[in-house]
């Protein structure tokens, strides 16, 4: 199909993208990389009245990297963060993982900003902002305010986010030298969305030892969160084949995964195990 | 013009395919393309129950939209043609739903607006009230069940074996094919081995790029076609038959196929089309969505049982297969490809007591027929893998007992047709040296373990078959050849303009094909079942040579000694004092057939030619997630002689590669005959970065003696070994052996887990 008829709009600021949001009361969409908006217009899944574009407010395409963290504009794309040679050493995790992101024609359009207030479970940037505690900006009428990842989201393809309100940054903590990290996850076909995934990092002591883990799963969950037992499974111990296993058994055993047309949750169960396996081995 | 050049041999030549540069650059016409003045497009409202009375039809919301022109439902269809019902082998397919809806999807009424949006927007506001009926999906169920699909049989005239169920009532079996030779029971009774399993594959979609389109252009007294269809000449035979009137008074024209693959063989959207312009008295234009080619036609989901008597020296002395093909609410072809596919049930083996039951049931799921392979892949699919667990039960190298049980040169098929021109050994031969099957092989670690498979199949030609051709030299020396042969991707114009080439002595570059128009073009049965080069081929050859003939006699009376194409010119402008006139070249073919008998099955002569196809796999198993990686793929053919190498070898990959779709992960499934993945999103065909990281192709040097310079089909080859030689290397890799397809990642990890006794519970 089609689009539905529809108004299309190009603010060249914050504040006038702002008013056009309130103004529609709800009647109107933001337009960021179009790689999830368009095809749910075109199904016909979504009418809204307006289509706000943000291409054309300035600095939402900014990559900054400082003491404090790495900062990201909302309208920063996936193949932005993959080609980002300061990224490389400033979040490898980051950089990792886009390459699990969807073809290299999406990758070029979709952004960090409408991937997370689409918020899809089976998507990685979702799951990544929530494991690396990332701090998301938005900005409505009332001023901006600060959320973090883990507070974001409210279940599948859906946020806190308040109705006139618009993701401006993504920042994400300092990464230090020497800190260890892991990227797996499981599509049945190549660029798919993933069955299962799982994101994670953590420190080491002189001894060795696993300092502040952060495990993330996406896809075998309703929306992305920490795998807290699994965590606690390797917290302060020196990593083994063993207590591999065992972190591998209790995240497996925490998730909650949906049974859908992709996969059963007992696979997606299975899934989380090796994924998360895996991902350590590669850590 | 080069000498050189125009002497060359013009057969076994990779001549460059003749549209690429239109197509790459976008100038190649389709008809979804074509805009007419006036016309008024049409969306479908379908029937959202599997089967049921239609009780009332609600069309005045559609009605009452602006723009729409009008609401068309069967009642409406039949003040047209009163007997509204078609299909090449059943007269049982409603223009639009009659009475009853048999599947979820059925059109039950259509909407014609000037703009396609508008019409869908209205044809959603359609409602329907049904009383609904008990239905049934699986095919072997449907065999016995108490739930008719369709009150009466209704046989059309083509097929003469579907005589006998004219007027049948209370049942669901839509064609049995039967083959007796010999007597197995007696072979299970004292057998050293006896082996038996059943195997299952499901509905997939064949997914043109092009979806189904089609546009009817009323004239005064005449109708024009223009439509997407690999078979022009039974469009118009259908459509004329249906209105009652004569062939001539009805034109049928394609441009460039987007793709076919069998689903557009015989008539699909063409009644509806025409039905509506006649209606409407304007032009009507239908394009399908992508979506909707799942309610057109798919390929059978199948249960195929399979028993084999195996001597203490691993020789196969009876095998009795009974296959169930699961043929959807209309027949289609489907009753052919049950019996023209159901009589090789038993493979390409030496077996001398055979007993075939195949047989076409009516279920309420979408219809379907022809698919790339025409039912060979299904078959090959259980007979090849039961092949292989009959070798590894007796300890027998797998490669080692094919050989032993092979068909050879002037050995009896089960049917009583002898094998000429076959090269299944040679097939075997080949893809275990290109394997290195001999050699030691690197079987992984760990969660990465890795097997290899073979698997080799056989097809029959669909017959008997004629095609006529029509080649048209014109006073230069170039020539046009007129031929009903649709080129929908697999490169037939270039190849067909090679044998003109070859015969006339000219280059094939100087040889243009015409798209089919059944105005001008002559007759041809249709593309479909690799049948083109052999049949069409044939007719071609003919027509050359027909054309030669007179130019010969043109050049003696002229006094120039043949050449070329400048000594074509030279003698037509002495003849005529300048350049003018043409010379016609005509020629038609039919294959030689001798019937299978109704009681035995047996034939003497049941096909033209034999198609063999063969594959190799090297892949690796993902022991904790159940992904295959395809490491090495070998496709091996005998196609004859090769006309246009490098064509054969795309058509040999890409059959493959279609097929390792349908191994691995293309599925339609059905909850209660709704499908509940009608989106590309969901049914997923495999992407470029899902391809095998090595594939071979290789086409025999072989040679069909009964063929136009050798060669025969090859359209489908490529995909016969394919998905048992993907299960032979999976079982090869890590001991579990699967009956059903697809092999999907999750199905191999459920197979991992049961088979070390952790079956997984949901
Ligand atoms: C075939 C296909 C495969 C894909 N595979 C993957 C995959 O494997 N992994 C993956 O992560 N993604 C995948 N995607 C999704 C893709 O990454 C999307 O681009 C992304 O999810 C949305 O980003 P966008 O910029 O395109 O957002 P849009 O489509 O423009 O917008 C999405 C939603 O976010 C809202 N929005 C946009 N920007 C803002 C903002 N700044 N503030 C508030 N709301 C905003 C919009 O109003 C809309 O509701 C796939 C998409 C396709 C089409």
């Amino acid at each position: 199909m089609k689009l539905p008829p529809l108004d299309y709009a190009l603010p060249r600021s914050l504040d006038e993208a702002i008013a056009l949001l309130s103004e529609s009361e709800g009647q109107a969409k933001l337009l960021a990389g179009g790689q999830s908006l368009m095809p749910t217009l075109a199904f016909r899944l979504a009418t809204p009245a307006l289509l706000i574009d943000l291409a054309a407010i300035p600095g939402l395409d900014r990559i900054e990297i400082t003491a404090a963290g790495v900062r990201l504009g909302a309208r920063v794309r996936w193949v932005d963060i993959e080609q980002s040679e300061p990224l490389r050493t400033a979040h490898p995790l980051l950089v990792a993982a886009m390459a699990h992101v969807a073809h290299y024609q999406i990758r070029n359009r979709g952004t960090v900003g409408g991937s997370l207030a689409h918020a899809d479970p089976a998507a990685e940037w979702p799951g990544l902002c929530v494991t690396c505690d990332a701090i998301i900006e938005v900005i409505g009428p009332a001023g901006s305010r600060l959320i973090e990842a883990g507070a974001f989201f409210s279940g599948p393809l859906s946020t806190h986010l308040a109705e006139a309100e618009i993701i401006t940054s993504i920042t994400l903590p300092a990464w230090p030298r020497g800190r260890r990290w892991g990227f797996q996850e499981f599509s049945r076909r190549r660029g798919d969305f993933a069955l299962a995934g799982i994101a994670l990092h953590y420190d080491t002591d002189a001894a060795g030892r696993v300092l502040d883990p952060h495990i993330g799963v996406i896809g075998a969950c309703h929306s992305p969160h920490r795998l807290r037992a699994a965590e606690q499974a390797i917290s302060g111990q020196v990593l083994d084949d063993v207590l591999i296993e065992a972190c591998a058994q209790a995240g497996s055993a925490e998730v909650d995964p949906p049974t859908d047309l992709h996969g059963s949750a007992r696979y997606r169960r299975a899934l989380v195990h090796a994924m998360l396996s895996r991902a350590l081995q590669q850590a | 013009m080069d000498a050189k050049v125009i002497k060359e041999e013009q057969i076994g030549r990779s001549v460059p395919r003749m549209e690429g540069a239109a197509k790459v650059t976008g100038r190649a016409e389709y008809i979804h393309n074509i805009r007419l003045p006036g016309v008024l497009h049409g969306k479908m409202f379908r029937s959202r129950i599997a089967h049921g009375r239609i009780v009332s039809i609600d069309t005045s919301a559609a009605r009452a939209v602006a723009g729409v022109h009008s609401v068309v439902t069967g009642e409406d269809i039949q003040r047209l043609i009163a007997e509204p019902y078609y299909g090449p082998a059943f007269h049982d397919q409603p223009v639009l739903a009659l009475h009853k809806v048999r599947y979820v999807g059925e059109p039950v009424a259509v909407v014609l607006a000037t703009d396609p949006h508008v019409a869908e927007y209205a044809a959603g506001l359609i409602t329907a009230q049904y009383e609904e009926l008990p239905a049934v999906f699986n095919e072997v169920e449907a065999a016995t069940s108490p739930i008719h699909v369709h009150d009466e049989l209704k046989p059309a005239i083509t097929f003469p074996d579907l005589k006998h169920l004219k007027g049948k009532r209370g049942t669901n079996i839509a064609l049995d094919y039967k083959l007796r030779r010999g007597d197995v029971e007696a072979q299970f009774a004292s057998a050293a081995h006896v082996f038996e399993h059943e195997f299952h594959t499901q509905h997939i979609m064949h997914t043109p790029f092009e979806p189904f389109v089609a546009l009817a252009e009323p004239m005064d007294d005449s109708i024009t076609i223009h439509t997407s269809t690999q078979m022009p000449a039974y469009v118009r035979l259908e459509i004329a038959r249906l209105l009652g009137w004569p062939e001539n008074k009805v034109k049928v024209r394609t441009a460039w196929l987007g793709g076919g693959f069998g689903a557009k063989v015989y008539v699909k959207i063409e009644p509806m089309v025409v039905a509506l312009a006649l209606l409407a008295r304007r032009p009507v234009k239908m394009s399908l969505t992508m979506e909707e080619q799942f309610y057109v036609i798919g390929k059978h989901a199948t249960t195929f049982r399979i028993k084999s008597a195996v001597t203490a020296d691993g020789r196969i002395s009876a095998r009795k297969c009974e296959v169930f093909w699961n043929g959807g609410a209309y027949a289609d072809i489907g009753p052919r490809v049950s019996q023209k596919s159901g009589f090789t049930s038993t493979g390409p083996y030496r077996i001398e007591h055979a007993q075939i039951d195949s047989a076409e049931i009516y279920t309420n799921l979408p219809p379907a027929g022809a698919f790339r392979g025409f039912g060979i892949p299904q078959l090959v699919w259980a007979y090849e893998s039961h092949t292989d667990i009959i070798a590894r039960a007796l300890n027998i190298d797998p490669l080692e007992f094919r050989r032993r049980n092979i068909l050879r040169e002037g050995d009896e098929h089960p049917t009583g047709t002898a094998m000429r021109d076959a090269e299944f050994e040679e097939v075997l031969v080949r893809i275990s040296a290109r394997m290195g099957w001999d050699q030691p092989f690197d079987r992984g670690t760990g969660t990465k373990r890795r097997g290899r498979g073979i698997a080799i199949g056989v097809k029959a030609s669909i017959a008997p078959t004629t095609s006529f051709a029509l080649v048209n030299v014109s006073a230069d020396g170039s020539a046009v050849l007129f031929c009903n042969t649709i080129d929908m991707g697999q490169g037939s114009n270039t190849s067909m303009a090679q044998l003109v080439a070859q015969v006339l002595g000219t280059s094939s570059e100087r040889v243009r094909v015409t798209q089919a128009d059944t105005d001008v073009t002559p007759f041809d049965m249709g593309t479909l079942g690799s049948r083109s080069m052999f049949h069409m081929g044939h007719a071609v050859r003919l027509a050359a040579e027909h054309a030669r003939e007179q130019l010969e006699a043109l050049c003696a009376e002229t006094g120039i000694e043949y050449q070329d194409e400048h000594s074509i010119a030279q003698a037509f402008r002495k003849k005529f004092g300048m350049q003018a006139g043409n010379i016609f070249g005509v020629g038609h073919y039919t294959s030689r057939y001798q019937p299978a008998d109704h009681d035995t099955g047996m034939s003497k002569e049941i096909t033209p030619f034999w198609m063999i196809g063969g594959t190799g796999i090297e892949l690796e198993v993902d022991t904790e997630t159940g992904h295959v990686t395809i490491l090495r793929m070998v496709n091996v053919v005998d196609a004859g002689r090769a006309v246009n190498p490098r064509v054969v070898d795309t058509q040999i990959s890409g059959a493959a590669l279609m097929q390792m779709g349908a191994t691995l992960s293309e599925e339609m499934v059905f909850n209660e005959g709704e499908l509940t993945n009608p989106s590309l999103a969901f049914y997923k065909i495999p992407g470029m970065r899902d391809m095998p990281v090595a594939i071979e192709n290789e086409a025999l040097e072989a040679e069909t003696r009964s063929g136009p310079f050798g060669a025969k089909g090859v359209g489908e080859s490529g995909t016969f070994g394919v998905s048992p030689a993907i299960a032979n290397a999976i079982d090869d890799a890590i001991g579990v052996r699967l009956y059903s397809l697809p092999l999907t990642p999750e199905a191999i990890y459920r197979g991992i887990c049961a088979a070390r006794g952790e079956p997984l519970v949901d």
